[in-house]
């Protein structure tokens, strides 16, 4: 029934290190919500559930677990159901989690043949004789990646994570998602092995599009929760990117690289977890005092609420990939790995890896923008906003849980060997080799990549030389005894105001006109002119909306898709008799054609001859004028 | 050990000096009458003896920011290629970590624009955010290409590498990753023609915007993490693209090693008179090149091995 393997037992750490946090934030959160018992019924089972499929040794218990988890979480979205968009939200999570499902039931079906309390271990025979893996491979991107976030089955992540209270988006970001991606590695490697190239470089440029299109679209987005699902989307892709890199390497057979980049992905798993649960914690905290959540009604929250804007530094630092963060380590483990791809003998193969470090170093840069601009915007300068003035620290179980998490991002970037060891041990009992030992050879200060060229980071002595020099800074400075003056703002003569700042709409500015191609922009600019001069005014507003590219292209296309054939539907259920009989007529027309096409001689003039007659008939019976 | 030490020490004196010799060689190159090339120290002692004025809109960030600008870049002067053969290096860190640590820098440069109010500031940040994220690729890029011809990521052991073994059969790709770097240098350093370090114009200022609140030691130490940024900039391309001279004796090693340093800044001051600032939206045309030669560097090396 139930599975306590290495690769599980990772997991429930990991549920674990997002989950006690969370409690503690969760009870400071909770004067918040109005159905109390709702909500903690809800997110109880939301816990348990998720420690249940991680540790499901069978189709069955696994999907029962799945199904719970969804339905939990759809249920925690509605807790606060204030107003019609938090409804259409959960009913978008719904749609897509159950998408996934139907996958996820295909491939068990298929995987187990119908036997469905099957050991996981024993669908490997089963799988071996199926014709297809591809297809499987494909079941399982759909049903899981679905679940995980990823391009091009993300949308609802935007959408959902900020209707639900903040500590349940912290867990539904944190950890939901890491629970999706152990389903997804637990399949592949229990089940589909070996894979051919071809999937680890689906899961390559799955991740590449992903990780761009997530900071790309968090950059323009102004609802700080928004903001940080994007993000999220971003980090699944960056895992992704070092997953697919794994694959490749392991179907090349390059074991040392493979297991390097599945390391630095789990690695990545973990960081995400821990920082993203604390960013939203921040978030939520913020959201709490604030009662918005667009970030242009904040501004100089530091002041108020430095504990929370110190944790939302440190996260932000750790998700912006800057060294000596956790973050760091693993994204630059994932380089690593990728520049191991000089051993690839392929070379098309080999040339389109860079692509994929273009990628994941723009992400990091435009990380670094969005972050500037999710703290400078919500915590620095002047209030923007009375709700923002009034705001004052959050409550103490909230602050412990905020704490809790930023120890365990410090304890992520402190005891990295410590959990790569782990993380090796795990692949290990996979069936592949061991780096650790390639890894750290001299002591835990060292981290060596396995790359041919491979360089090596040292994240406790950066993070000792780099607080040892800041604090000689400032040893310096408080030695040389300088004489400090509070004055205002220089601001040409003019006073400076909260709407003299910078705001968040314009700080992304030039990075949203730059890919303005793939924004397409809807910018609405109200000014009331004076004397209809153009460049005096009493008051102006400036707003610009971004259409998501990949929501209007994909799913409101499909939905109309789907709209017009059920209108077609429609029609064809309330016709009237004699339309019946007209349809029975010409599909006989049809069969007899047709037959005659196929089992007799064929001419492409009786055959335009019969399409005519069909078309005129179908026309004329069946369609009839247009009312 | 101590030649370590000593070339910290020079670098970190001539830090100052190489950026107002830009300035007086430009003014000179414009006729225009130079200022003295000792400036930077004037300007430095100058400010230390000012009272610091802070701007009551500000927070913790702006008492914690400059220091937290100048130490990642004062780490990185640590990690460096060695000048001088036998000299110590430390060969651990590699390239990704000297591009995160300057990132660090200019994160927190960007928060301290932020952090006063201004509207100045806030331009500032905003461009500057633009224009490292389209830096960050390019010089991933670079590094990786670069990397492969030295045959080691770590920037220490590269520069060794580089200099005892000069990849004379992969030349065009080396041509192309210097190239790239180049860019990436004049970008990274708010040189014309990506930013002009002179003007306090709000339409062109990228650099000066963010930082055009602080006054005092606050300005000495940002002023200082510029000049220093700027010498990892050209002692890494130096190191990198131009290793040669390496092995003569400690003090000619050094004197060679220097006398690069202001080649590199004499190019940079030559280019800066010769063109102007690019418009902001045009800035990613550049930064696109440097993408190219970086792609276009390792496209040669893999395929044509050249």
């Amino acid at each position: 029934m139930f599975l306590f393997d290495t690769l599980s037992l990772i997991f429930v750490a990991l549920i674990l290190l997002g989950t006690i946090p969370n409690l503690f934030y969760s009870f400071g959160y909770l004067s918040h919500i109005e159905r109390k018992r709702h909500y903690l019924l809800h997110y109880f089972t939301f816990i348990f559930s998720m420690l249940g499929v991680v540790t499901a040794g069978n189709a069955l218990v696994f999907l029962f677990f799945w199904e719970v988890m969804s339905l939990t979480s759809w249920q925690l979205i509605l807790t606060e159901v204030e107003d019609k968009e938090t409804i259409k939200a959960a009913r978008f999570y719904f749609i897509m989690t159950h998408f996934g499902f139907v996958f996820l039931l295909l491939f068990f079906l298929i995987a187990t043949d119908g036997n469905i309390d099957m050991h996981f271990v024993d669908m490997q025979g089963i799988v071996a004789l199926f014709p297809y893996p591809t297809l499987l491979f494909f079941m399982l991107v759909f049903g899981f990646l679905s679940k995980a976030g990823a391009v091009p089955f993300h949308v609802w992540l935007p959408y959902a994570h900020p209707a639900a209270p903040s500590p349940v988006s912290a867990l539904m970001s944190g950890v939901m998602l890491k629970v999706a991606l152990y389903g997804f590695a637990r399949f592949l490697f229990d089940v589909l092995y070996p894979w051919p190239l071809e999937w680890g470089i689906v899961i390559l440029v799955i991740g590449s599009i992903s990780s761009l299109v997530g900071v790309l679209y968090a950059l323009s987005e102004h609802d700080i929760k928004a903001l940080l699902a994007n993000h999220s989307i971003e980090n699944i892709g960056i895992i992704l990117i070092g997953f697919g890199m794994g694959m490749i390497f392991d179907s090349l057979h390059l074991e040392t690289l493979s297991t390097f980049a599945f390391i630095a992905a789990f690695f990545h798993i973990f960081n995400h977890m821990s920082f993203k649960s604390l960013l939203f914690m921040g978030a939520g905290s913020v959201l709490h005092q604030t009662h918005t959540k667009n970030i242009e009604h904040y501004g100089g929250l530091i002041k108020s609420m430095p504990l929370t804007a110190f944790t939302f530094l440190l996260a932000s630092i750790s998700i912006s990939a800057l060294p000596p963060s956790n973050g760091f380590l693993s994204e630059w483990m994932i380089f690593q790995s990728m520049l191991g791809s000089y051993n690839i003998s392929d070379t098309s193969l080999k040339l389109a890896i860079p692509f994929a470090i273009f990628a994941l170093a723009m992400t990091g840069g435009l990380a670094i923008a969005c972050f500037v601009k999710a703290y400078g915007i919500s915590f620095l300068g002047l209030h923007r906003s009375d709700n923002a003035k009034h705001a004052h620290e959050v409550n103490f179980l909230m602050k412990t849980g905020m704490v809790l998490m930023a120890l365990v991002v410090m304890s992520l970037m402190l005891f990295t060997p410590f959990y790569i060891g782990w993380f090796d041990k795990m692949l290990i009992s996979l069936h592949h080799v061991s780096v650790y030992d390639k890894m750290f050879p001299d002591g835990f200060w060292h981290m060596h990549s396995v790359a041919v060229h491979g360089g090596v980071v040292s994240p406790l002595i950066l993070l000792a030389s780099l607080l040892g020099v800041t604090l000689l800074l400032v040893f310096a400075y408080k030695v040389l005894d300088v004489k400090k003056r509070v004055y205002h703002t220089w601001g040409c003569g003019y006073k400076t105001t909260a709407k003299t700042q910078y705001s968040a709409t314009g700080f992304a500015g030039p990075i949203r006109r730059f890919f303005n191609w793939l924004y397409k922009s809807d910018e609405h600019f109200h000014k009331e002119k004076i004397m209809e001069h153009e460049t005096k005014f009493s008051d102006a507003h400036y707003e610009v909306h971004v259409k998501p590219l990949f929501e209007t292209s994909l799913y409101v296309n499909s939905k109309k898709l789907i709209n017009l054939v059920s209108y077609w539907v429609y029609r064809l259920a309330h016709f009237e008799q004699t339309r019946y009989a007209a349809m029975i007529f010409n599909l006989m027309l049809l069969v007899l054609f047709s037959y005659r096409i196929f089992f007799h001689a064929f001419s492409w003039a009786t055959f335009v001859l019969e399409s005519i007659v069909m078309i005129i008939s179908i026309k004329v019976l069946i369609i009839g004028d247009k009312k | 050990m101590i030649l370590y030490i000593t070339t910290i020490v020079v670098l970190l004196l001539l830090a100052p000096l190489l950026l107002s010799f830009i300035k007086s060689l430009k003014m000179w190159l414009l006729f225009k009458r130079p200022t003295s090339i000792f400036q930077g120290y004037r300007n430095f002692s100058k400010l230390l003896s000012k009272e610091t004025i802070v701007s009551e809109e500000t927070s913790a960030i702006t008492t914690y920011a400059p220091f937290l600008v100048l130490s990642p870049l004062l780490v990185t002067m640590f990690f460096l290629p060695p000048v001088v053969q036998g000299a110590f290096y430390v060969s651990f860190v590699d390239a990704f970590t000297i591009t995160g640590l300057i990132s660090l820098s200019t994160f927190f440069l960007m928060l301290l624009g932020l952090d006063s109010a201004s509207a100045f500031g806030g331009m500032g940040s905003s461009r500057e955010a633009f224009i490292s994220a389209l830096v960050e690729p390019a010089m991933v890029l670079t590094v990786f290409s670069v990397s492969m011809m030295a045959g080691d990521l770590g920037v220490g052991q590269a520069g060794v590498n580089l200099a005892a073994h000069f990849p004379k059969e992969h030349m065009a790709s080396f041509l192309f990753a210097g190239i790239s770097f180049f860019i990436l240098l004049l970008a990274e350093n708010g040189r014309i023609p990506v930013d002009n370090p002179e003007t306090h114009l709000e339409l062109t200022m990228v650099h000066e915007a963010m930082i055009l609140d602080l006054t005092g030691v606050y300005l000495a130490i940002i002023e200082t993490a510029s000049s220093v940024k700027f010498v990892i900039f050209a002692s890494l391309f130096v190191s990198l693209f131009l290793p040669f001279g390496y092995t003569y004796a400690a003090p000619l090693a050094i004197f060679v090693f220097i006398a690069k340093l202001f080649g590199v800044a004499m190019v940079v001051a030559i280019l800066e008179v010769n063109t102007a600032k690019l418009r902001l939206f045009k800035v990613p045309n550049l930064l696109g090149i440097a993408i190219v030669f970086a792609f276009l560097s390792l496209i040669t090396f893999y395929v044509l091995g050249a």
